[in-house]
C-alpha cells in the first residue's frame, strides 16, 4: 500500500506539476513557428516535382497508405496538401481552431511523409519526435491561452495539472527517444557499435571518400571526417560521449537548474551539428523540439522586452 | 478531462511505445529503432561513382518490341534521392535500411509473435517485380502494349578501399569495380499485375 502511494505520489509529481497554462500556450506557438521551416525542410524534394507530370505508382507504398490502397502519387495534390500543411500550422501558431488546425497537420504529415517514403520504400524517422508532441497537443487545452479561440470563448482558466502533462510527457518521450536509440543498437550489433573501430568510424570513412578524389588523391570533400577516422582512441571517447548523453537523457527530466539542463542540450545540440557535418546524419532541424525542457513564459518576456524593439522603428526616423 | 482519465491515457500512451519498443514495431509514428543502429564489421568499404550524365539519362529500359531508351527521374516525376534509390539499390535487390533492421536479430519472441522461421526474414520484398510494375505501370504501359518495359538495366563503378588502407591514410589503393544488373520481365507475373503491390 505505501509503495502504491509512493508510485501515485511520483506520478502526480512528475506529471502533473511544474508548467502554467501560459507556458502551454506559447509552447503551442515556438514549436508551431519551428514547425514551419521544419515542414519545407522535409518536404522539399517533393515540391520540386511537376505539378501537373505523371503519377508514379510507388515502388513501396508505406504501411498506411498499403492499408487505405494509396498506390500512386498525384502531384498537384502533394502542393495543396503542402499549402494546407503550412496554413494549418499558422493556424494553430494564433490559436485560431485549435485543436481543427493540429489534426489538420497531422493528416497532411501523414500524407506528405507517405508520399516521400513510397516512392523508393525508405522511411525516415524525423517526424517522429514532432508527431508525437502534436498529439499531446491535439489532446491538451493548448488552444485555450495565448489564442484567437481565448478571445470569444470564456474558457475556464487552466490548471497547472492540465498544462502540466502534455509537456511532461513529451518530454518523456524525447529523453526515451535516445534512451531507445542505444536499446537498438545494443539489440542489433552488440557493444561493438560503440567501439573506436567500430560503426562511427566507419560512417567517418565512407561519407569522407564517397565525393570522391582529386587527380592528386585528396578527399574533394570531407578531409575532417577521414582524419577523424584515422584517430580510433579519438572516436572511442566520442563513442563513449555518445552512450552517456543517450542513455543519460532520461536524467534531464530531473534536473531542477535551468542553466543545467540548457548546458546538456547545448551539447545534443553539438552533436547533432557535428554528425551532420561530419557524418551526413540529417537530424540537424531536430533541436527546436528541446524548447519542451524550458518553461517559455520568461523567455516570452524577455523577447518582448528586449527582441521587439529591433523590429520596431525609432520614433525619430518615423517622424 | 478528468485527471483520473489523463492518468488512465497516460498510462495506455507509455504502454504503447514501450510495446513498440518491445515488439519491434516500426511504424510510423511508433517506432523502437530511432537512429542509426546496423555495424557489421567489414574489411572494405566501397563507395558508388556518380557519373552525371549516365544517371541523368537514367534506366535503360528495351520494350517489347525490341525498342530501346531510358527512363529518368523526370519521366517517372520522383525526387532525385529517390530515383537514386531505384538506379543504385532497389534494381540490385538492396532493401531499406529500414527492412535491415527489421531482419536482425529477430529475438524468440518477436519470432513466435510474428509466426516466423528460425532464420526466415519478417521483410522480404521482390524487388524485380516491383521494378516493373513502377516504371510500368507510371508510363501508363500495360503488358500486351509494344512499349510495355521488359528489361531494365543499370550500372555504376564503385571504388572499393581496403579499410585497413584508409586507415593509415592511403587512399591510392582502391579497385574500380563494375556493377551492372539486367531484370527481365517474366509473364509468371502477369496475375500479379492485376492484383498490384497491395
Amino acid at each position: 500500500m505505501a509503495f502504491c502511494n509512493l508510485i501515485s505520489r511520483g506520478w502526480n509529481q512528475f506529471f502533473f506539476t511544474g508548467f502554467s497554462g501560459e507556458s502551454l500556450g506559447l509552447l503551442r506557438m515556438y514549436i508551431g513557428c519551428g514547425l514551419l521551416f521544419f515542414h519545407t525542410y522535409q518536404f522539399a524534394t517533393v515540391l520540386t516535382l511537376n505539378p501537373i507530370g505523371t503519377r508514379n505508382y510507388f515502388l513501396d507504398p508505406i504501411w498506411y497508405f498499403h492499408l487505405l490502397g494509396i498506390q500512386y502519387h498525384i502531384p498537384a495534390l502533394s502542393f495543396i496538401v503542402y499549402a494546407l500543411l503550412m496554413s494549418a500550422t499558422v493556424w494553430m501558431i494564433m490559436g485560431k481552431w485549435t485543436r481543427a488546425s493540429i489534426l489538420v497537420i497531422i493528416l497532411c504529415i501523414f500524407y506528405l511523409k507517405g508520399v516521400r517514403d513510397s516512392f523508393s520504400g525508405d522511411v525516415h524517422h524525423r517526424y517522429i519526435i514532432p508527431m508525437q508532441m502534436l498529439f499531446l497537443f491535439l489532446l491538451s487545452r493548448c488552444g485555450e491561452v495565448h489564442s484567437r479561440d481565448s478571445r470569444h470563448g470564456a474558457y475556464p482558466p487552466l490548471q497547472e495539472w492540465e498544462a502540466s502533462w502534455p509537456i511532461k510527457m513529451m518530454q518523456l518521450y524525447v529523453a526515451l527517444f535516445y534512451f531507445w536509440s542505444v536499446i537498438a543498437k545494443v539489440r542489433i550489433s552488440g557493444w561493438e557499435w560503440f567501439s573506436g573501430e567500430g560503426r562511427i568510424q566507419e560512417v567517418l570513412i565512407k561519407r569522407s571518400v564517397r565525393w570522391g578524389m582529386t587527380s592528386e588523391g585528396e578527399l574533394v570533400k570531407n578531409s575532417l571526417s577521414f582524419e577523424l577516422a584515422q584517430r580510433p582512441d579519438l572516436i572511442q571517447i566520442f563513442s563513449h560521449l555518445v552512450l552517456a548523453f543517450e542513455l543519460g537523457f532520461p536524467l534531464i527530466l530531473f534536473i531542477q537548474s535551468v542553466k543545467l539542463r540548457a548546458f546538456f542540450l547545448s551539447g545534443v545540440i553539438i552533436f547533432h551539428i557535428s554528425s551532420f557535418v561530419l557524418m551526413d546524419v540529417n537530424f540537424l532541424l531536430i533541436p527546436f523540439v528541446y524548447l519542451i525542457f524550458f518553461d517559455l513564459v520568461p523567455i516570452h518576456q524577455w523577447l518582448r522586452i528586449h527582441a521587439w524593439r529591433f523590429f520596431k522603428r525609432p520614433r525619430s526616423m518615423a517622424r | 478531462m478528468s485527471k483520473r482519465t489523463v492518468t488512465l491515457l497516460l498510462v495506455l500512451y507509455l504502454i504503447t511505445i514501450w510495446g513498440a519498443v518491445i515488439f519491434r514495431i516500426d511504424y510510423f509514428p511508433l517506432t523502437w529503432v530511432p537512429m542509426y543502429s546496423v555495424y557489421e564489421p567489414r574489411e572494405t568499404i566501397s563507395v558508388k561513382v556518380w557519373d552525371k550524365d549516365q544517371y541523368r539519362k537514367g534506366l535503360k529500359v528495351t520494350h517489347r518490341d525490341g525498342s530501346t531508351g531510358y527512363v529518368s527521374s523526370k519521366d517517372l516525376n520522383v525526387p532525385k534521392p529517390n530515383f537514386r534509390r531505384l538506379y543504385y539499390s532497389r534494381i540490385f535487390g538492396t532493401a531499406p535500411p529500414k527492412h535491415k533492421q527489421g531482419n536482425i536479430e529477430l529475438g524468440t519472441l518477436n519470432q513466435w509473435v510474428r509466426g516466423l522461421e528460425e532464420d526466415e526474414p519478417r521483410f522480404e520484398v521482390d524487388w524485380e517485380w516491383r521494378m516493373f510494375w513502377t516504371l510500368n505501370k507510371t508510363l501508363r504501359l500495360e503488358p500486351g502494349d509494344p512499349k510495355f518495359i521488359t528489361r531494365i538495366e543499370s550500372s555504376h563503378q564503385k571504388q572499393v578501399y581496403k579499410k585497413a588502407d584508409l586507415l593509415k591514410g592511403d587512399t591510392h589503393k582502391v579497385k574500380i569495380q563494375t556493377n551492372t544488373v539486367v531484370i527481365e520481365w517474366h509473364d509468371e507475373w502477369l496475375p500479379r499485375w492485376e492484383h498490384g503491390i497491395l
